[in-house]
């Protein structure tokens, strides 16, 4: 991280403290950094609901999110691999992918209630709806626009099928796939916090403590858990671009770019 | 590259800049009395989905009573909890709505919402319901199983709160839930609860369809307890009092008609909640329409909602005239 990445993030909060302090916006409307701050403590002292604190929250929501992602990696990259390589089994498959990915993973949670009931299994079930299409069709592009020169290179020096797989085609479409693997831990989230606000079995996830905030009209508390899902991202991020970095794609395969 | 990267940070504070002296513009709700607005734009109001309680305002609708008091309304909204109502009346967005005296109360008292009582919508009407071949025989029988309210600190959520408490229940022995309403009779069916508090009509639907058995009524727990109420945004009532006034008007007419005439009622029941006539009749006997505001009731609800360290009110009086005042006067509960 550059220091620079500090700036923005500081000068926002600053200015937002300003506007609250000197009263440019209501503080029944929107808490002020400080607030937010204290709203923090309360989730992690006393909890929201009461008696369940945010460490547990996070700790849920985290264990649904790994499940649901590593479900949705292991069928989505094999299957973009399987579509990307090989022109037919993409006109067999892309069509009912192209059906299935606009339907929003949340038009999904009547079903998966009735499925998998309003626990665990039912949140691992939108979450990787959420991501297995990103990762799924970014594999699926990363080997689709593997230079062709490439290949041919690779035949003419009597490459044989497997290697042209593993020395050419999966380094050349592994920042694709890293893509995708963003975008679905993204997606997914954001599908998971929504999904948790239908309610949770267990009374945990970072989605049903922000609701239950709502309900008691907690705006402090409602932006702390904000932040907290937004920090918990920036810190997934982070840890992905430095995945990508040790396996050195920054070298073989075009930069890691931090958006 | 450095003086590029200056340029860029200082052009994004501009914009920040911007967007933060926006930010009071966006956040202010709207005016409801606005020029233009006034006389010609109808009163929105909005209710919860499938909630019996409601029924007034239904019936008022289908049977022109707002139209008969010379005000016009439209519904700008149907909500899944009365949280979302509240914060819809702080956004500006309605100007009237029906929804749970619990929520109502916490939103005033945390200023979230700027609105005060009309009127009573009603009293009783929800109940404790258990899973129909589950051994739960008394709410003690509670003890480390797992029950479902529509909303923390909803009028359920109070209920519930209070029948523990009576039970003889430490609120850490028994694990509270918020569920949608509509998604507690399958999670009772699939034993994913053990117990649920809802509104009705959802508590006779259960026990109809085999899933639950009504433990308790709300009135056991705690006779003729204040439930939902009509609400106002303050600022609506300054700028439309006659339009306010005419709206509650039709409401204590509907109030009337239902307990007059319980079979046509049930008729606009099941037509706006789906029950059939018989379940809709069976839901409505549970359940008192009456639009007198109770005063003592929410004096209650503060001390339970204090008690829970929902809110924190300093000068419980002074909340109370503000919070009920003409309503409480107009009806003589006082």
């Amino acid at each position: 991280m550059k220091k620079i990445s500090l700036l923005l993030p500081c000068l926002l909060v600053g200015l937002w403290q300003l506007a609250c302090t000197l009263g440019l916006v209501a503080d029944d409307v929107v808490a002020s950094p400080a607030g937010v701050l204290a709203g923090l403590a309360d989730l992690c002292v006393s909890g929201m609901p009461p008696g369940r604190l945010l460490p547990g929250h996070i700790l849920h929501s985290l264990e649904r999110i790994s499940l649901g992602f590593f479900l949705a990696a292991s069928l989505g990259v094999p299957l973009g691999f399987c579509t990307g390589g090989n022109p037919r089994a993409r006109a067999l498959i892309m069509p009912l992918i192209d059906f299935f990915r606009p339907i929003p993973p949340l038009a999904w949670i009547p079903m998966a209630i009735i499925w998998f009931g309003i626990g665990f299994k039912s949140a691992v079930f939108i979450i990787f709806l959420g991501a297995f299409f990103p990762i799924a069709l970014n594999t699926c592009i990363g080997v689709a626009t593997v230079d062709r020169i490439y290949l041919d290179v690779a035949r003419v020096f009597g490459a044989s099928r497997l290697d042209i797989w593993r020395k050419v085609l999966l380094p050349g479409a592994l920042p694709s796939i890293f893509t995708g693997l963003r975008l679905g831990l993204g997606i997914g989230w954001m599908t998971l916090v929504a999904a948790e606000f239908t309610g949770v079995k267990d009374g945990y996830g970072l989605g049903y403590m922000i609701m239950t905030a709502r309900d008691l009209q907690r705006i402090d508390e409602v932006m702390a858990g904000m932040a907290v899902i937004g920090l918990i991202g920036l810190a997934i991020e982070w840890s992905l671009a430095k995945l990508a970095g040790c396996f050195a794609l920054g070298r073989k395969a075009g930069r890691w770019i931090r958006i | 590259m450095r003086a590029l990267s200056r340029s860029i940070a200082l052009g994004l504070a501009a914009a920040g800049l911007c967007a933060l002296a926006a930010l009071p513009a966006l956040t202010a709700p709207d005016a409801p009395g606005a020029p233009g607005a006034r006389g010609a734009a109808p009163v929105r109001l909005a209710y919860l989905q499938n909630d019996l309680h409601h029924l007034a305002l239904w019936l008022a609708l289908d049977k022109g009573f707002f139209r008969d008091e010379g005000v016009e309304v439209t519904v700008a909204g149907v909500f899944r909890a009365g949280s979302e109502v509240a914060g819809a009346l702080g956004a500006g967005q309605l100007d009237m709505a029906y929804l749970g005296e619990a929520p109502a109360t916490i939103a005033a008292a945390r200023g979230t919402a700027h609105i005060r009582v009309v009127a009573q919508v009603n009293t009783e009407g929800s109940a404790l319901v258990v899973n129909k071949t589950s051994a739960i025989n008394a709410v003690k029988d509670l003890r480390g199983k797992t029950v479902a309210v529509p909303g923390l600190s909803s009028v359920q959520d109070v209920l519930l709160r209070k029948a523990l408490a009576e039970g003889g229940l430490a609120p850490g022995e028994v694990n509270v839930i918020v569920l949608g309403a509509p998604e507690m009779t399958p999670a009772l069916r699939a034993g994913q609860i053990d117990a649920f508090v809802a509104w009705e009509p959802y508590p006779s639907r259960a026990s109809a369809s085999g899933a639950g058995r009504v433990l308790c009524a709300s009135a056991d727990i705690w006779p003729r307890h204040p439930c939902c109420v009509l609400a106002a945004d303050k600022a609506f009532l300054a700028a439309r009092p006659a339009e306010a006034a005419a709206v509650a008007r039709a409401h204590a007419r509907a109030t009337v008609y239902i307990n007059e005439h319980p079979d046509e009622a049930a008729a606009v029941a099941a037509k706006y909640t789906g029950a059939s006539l018989a379940e809709a009749a069976l839901a409505i006997g549970r359940v008192r329409y009456d639009a007198a505001v109770n005063v003592a009731g929410e004096r209650e609800y503060l001390r339970l909602l204090a008690q829970l360290g929902f809110i924190e009110i300093k000068d419980q009086e002074r909340f109370l005239d503000d919070f009920l005042g003409a309503a409480a006067g107009v009806s003589g509960a006082r």
